[in-house]
């Protein structure tokens, strides 16, 4: 940033705008026009602007907003650091105080493709049983749903959070509040399901899955992972062999995707 | 000791006299503020998908989780169709005003409450990009971001004007904007909604608008000029505590970013950059993407050359020189990054954050750019008006200043407009 005060020592630097209604009278040529702005160094004046033209009652309250400006930018850029190091000994002891200014504003994480990138392909996948309308019940293969994201995003600019983040987010914030055996783990468990419920219901309804005069009763939903293949120049060999985690058959009723649930 | 005493002193007249940074602010406002439009314009089409009352991440669901964590969101308010296009709207019509910088402080409370209600209200939706613009729509709050670049500037200006020439110049646009958000904010408020969750937002909300009453009351009836000097040594002394934060926000992203990748093995190894471009929702461009990724050698010193960077990046301050070198390194990865991962929006808020790094020398060549490529345009289509740097005269409507507080105006271009969008945003600027 420039600096207008020229280095002056005393608080009456020049061109201050906290002086300017009452400043005396010399007054510039108007340089608020941005195209042609007017040299770093305006002329001083000579009176005593700024905060010395205070008297003391006005320069304590000065002081106070001061300081008090100074510790909150202090703890908030510490409260932040804090939020966002490793575990440390500091984290480990004030982990509450930390998380009671942080959250719920200021949550942040910037560990983008850190530590390590993901280095798999993670594919949400999903079937349903439809109830047909001659009374049947047929079987549909897999929808790949993250295959159908991905065509979207190919050669697009501008790919939609709808495409890109909708489901690849719903999948890991269902995975983060499940043990491995699928069950969901406090509220967010539970909420995450109705979320993923509702993705896959809203994706099938789009591929008219159910197809004329049916209805999807159950959804079955797997996720696909396929490690990326190494690059041609490496000589590490993974197996490309896919790895399913399949989740059991869910029921589609009106209180399992809280339709009217409001 | 009497040196460490002068520059205390020094340092002191700096942040109490002035809204540092003009141009950096103006430019971080303009940056985030047209991210979010850009993006709100973008997924127009998908947005009850995304926060409407019956995308898949219902106003049931969002209910129970904003009820568990507190965050700020006007979209739960109320579950209907009409309230949610509504938000959607002034999430989009802010946006366009805090760009010009109308009504500065105003607007960047309403924008604040534009991102945080869309991004709070489904959270599973964002990425890192929602992640920084939710972060600096609030520290743009306190800043003074509308001292040039802005139509509160340019109001400013001709405020002065009309006043050397001994006219009066009432606002009446500003009081009345203040009593409209007034009256809406006692209604929630009393509905019991504001509170809902956590205090911070809802008491900035009120805090704001009551520092705006108290700076049109002084700018009217202080009798001495004391109080107002006060007012603006406040705001003054607050966007600098805000600017710095936005600067360490900056470098805390990019420290993260390049700490945690020192600790990986694939950014070890030299291979790291080859995975993102081969993952299906981060490869709009396959073949770019192997074309990129085809020598190994090349791969390994992007690799280690993006990890040196974010890690340097916040120690390179100290030198102007080397941080001017970097910074136009990271603003090329970042739009590197737009394209070849299809992630627009977040490259475009990294930019416009990297921004308020950007000297105050640049920035005005840009400006300057900006104002004639402007004019051309105009003058091509025959309505160009010579003198005015900004779109659209308005009526200027520059407060009941009073003719004999002849204006010693800005001896610099932002001391002169710096209240405009400001403390008096506020409905008479308070320099009256």
């Amino acid at each position: 940033m420039d600096v207008h005060d020229g280095g002056s020592k005393a608080p009456h630097g020049p061109g201050e705008p906290g002086a300017a209604p009452a400043g005396p009278q010399g007054s510039p040529p108007d340089p608020a026009d941005p195209r042609d702005p007017p040299p770093d160094q305006a002329p001083p004046r000579e009176a005593r602007t700024g905060i010395a033209a205070l008297s003391l009652r006005y320069q304590i309250a000065v002081a106070v907003t001061l300081a008090v400006v100074a510790v909150a930018v202090c703890v908030h850029i510490g409260m932040v650091f804090l939020h966002v190091a490793p575990s440390n000994t500091v984290t480990k002891q004030h982990g509450r105080a930390i998380d009671d200014w942080i959250y719920p504003e200021f949550e942040q994480n910037w560990k983008l493709f850190a530590p390590n990138p993901l280095q798999q392909n993670i594919a949400v996948q999903v079937r349903a049983q439809i109830d047909t309308a001659d009374g049947g019940v047929r079987t549909t293969g897999w929808y790949d749903l993250s295959a159908e994201d991905g065509r979207a995003i190919d050669g697009n600019l501008l790919p939609s959070h709808t495409q890109q983040n909708e489901l690849r987010r719903a999948w890991d914030f269902f995975v983060a509040t499940h043990d491995s055996d699928n069950r969901p783990v406090g509220l967010r468990g539970s909420l995450s399901e109705t979320y993923l419920r509702r993705i896959v219901l809203l994706r099938l309804e789009r591929d008219d899955a159910a197809g004329k005069g049916g209805a999807i009763d159950l959804v079955q939903i797997r996720s696909r992972t396929t490690n990326v293949r190494p690059p041609q120049w490496s000589q590490e060999k993974v197996s490309d062999e896919p790895v399913y985690r399949v989740l059991p058959w869910w029921s589609i009723t009106a209180d399992s995707i809280e339709r009217d649930v409001k | 000791m009497n040196r460490f005493a002068l520059g205390v002193s020094a340092g002191i007249a700096r942040v109490t006299e002035s809204a540092l940074g003009p141009y950096q602010t103006a430019v971080i406002r303009i940056g985030f503020s047209g991210t979010w439009l850009l993006f709100l314009l973008r997924e127009f089409p998908h947005r009850e998908e995304m926060y409407g009352p019956d995308g898949p991440w219902s106003w049931g669901l969002a209910q129970q989780l904003v009820s568990d964590n507190g965050a700020f969101t006007a979209l739960l308010w109320s579950d209907g169709r009409f309230w949610f296009e509504a938000v959607y709207t002034l999430a989009v019509l802010t946006s366009v005003l805090l760009l010009l910088g109308w009504r500065t402080r105003t607007m960047s409370v309403l924008f604040m409450v534009g991102v945080l209600s869309l991004q709070n209200r489904s959270i599973f939706m964002g990425d890192g990009g929602d992640n920084v613009l939710h972060l600096m729509c609030i520290y743009l709050v306190f800043t003074r971001c509308g001292q040039v670049w802005s139509l509160d500037a340019r109001r400013a200006r001709l405020g002065r004007e009309a006043r050397a020439r001994g006219e009066h110049v009432p606002d009446r646009v500003g009081p009345a904007l203040w009593g409209v958000l007034g009256l809406a904010l006692a209604a929630v408020t009393l509905s019991g909604r504001l509170f809902d969750g956590e205090e911070f937002v809802p008491l900035l909300l009120w805090t704001v608008w009551l520092a705006q009453a108290l700076g049109w009351l002084i700018g009217r009836r202080a009798k001495t000029r004391e109080p107002r000097i006060l007012l603006d040594v406040v705001a003054n002394i607050v966007h600098n505590g805000a600017l710095l934060v936005i600067m360490a926000e900056a470098c805390l992203i990019y420290a993260t970013a390049g700490w945690y990748k020192v600790q990986g093995s694939r950014w070890q190894d030299g291979t790291a950059v080859y995975y993102p471009l081969h993952l299906d929702y981060f490869s709009p461009w396959p073949a770019l993407a192997d074309a990129l990724a085809a020598s190994g050698t090349m791969v390994m010193l992007v690799t280690y050359g993006t990890v040196a960077a974010q890690v340097a990046f916040p120690f390179t301050l100290f030198n102007r020189r080397v941080k001017n070198v970097l910074l136009a390194v990271m603003i090329f990865e970042h739009a590197a990054i737009a394209v070849i991962l299809g992630l627009p929006f977040f490259s475009l808020a990294m930019i416009a954050a990297d921004a308020v790094f950007l000297p105050t020398s640049f920035l005005r060549r840009l400006g300057g750019w900006a104002a004639r490529a402007r004019g051309r345009l105009l003058a091509g289509m025959g309505t160009g008006t010579a003198g005015t740097p900004l779109p659209k005269p308005r009526a200027p409507e520059s407060a009941g200043h009073t003719a004999s507080a002849g204006d010693p105006g800005g001896a610099k271009d932002a001391g002169g407009a710096g209240d405009a969008g400001d403390a008096g945003d506020a409905p008479v600027g308070f320099r009256a």
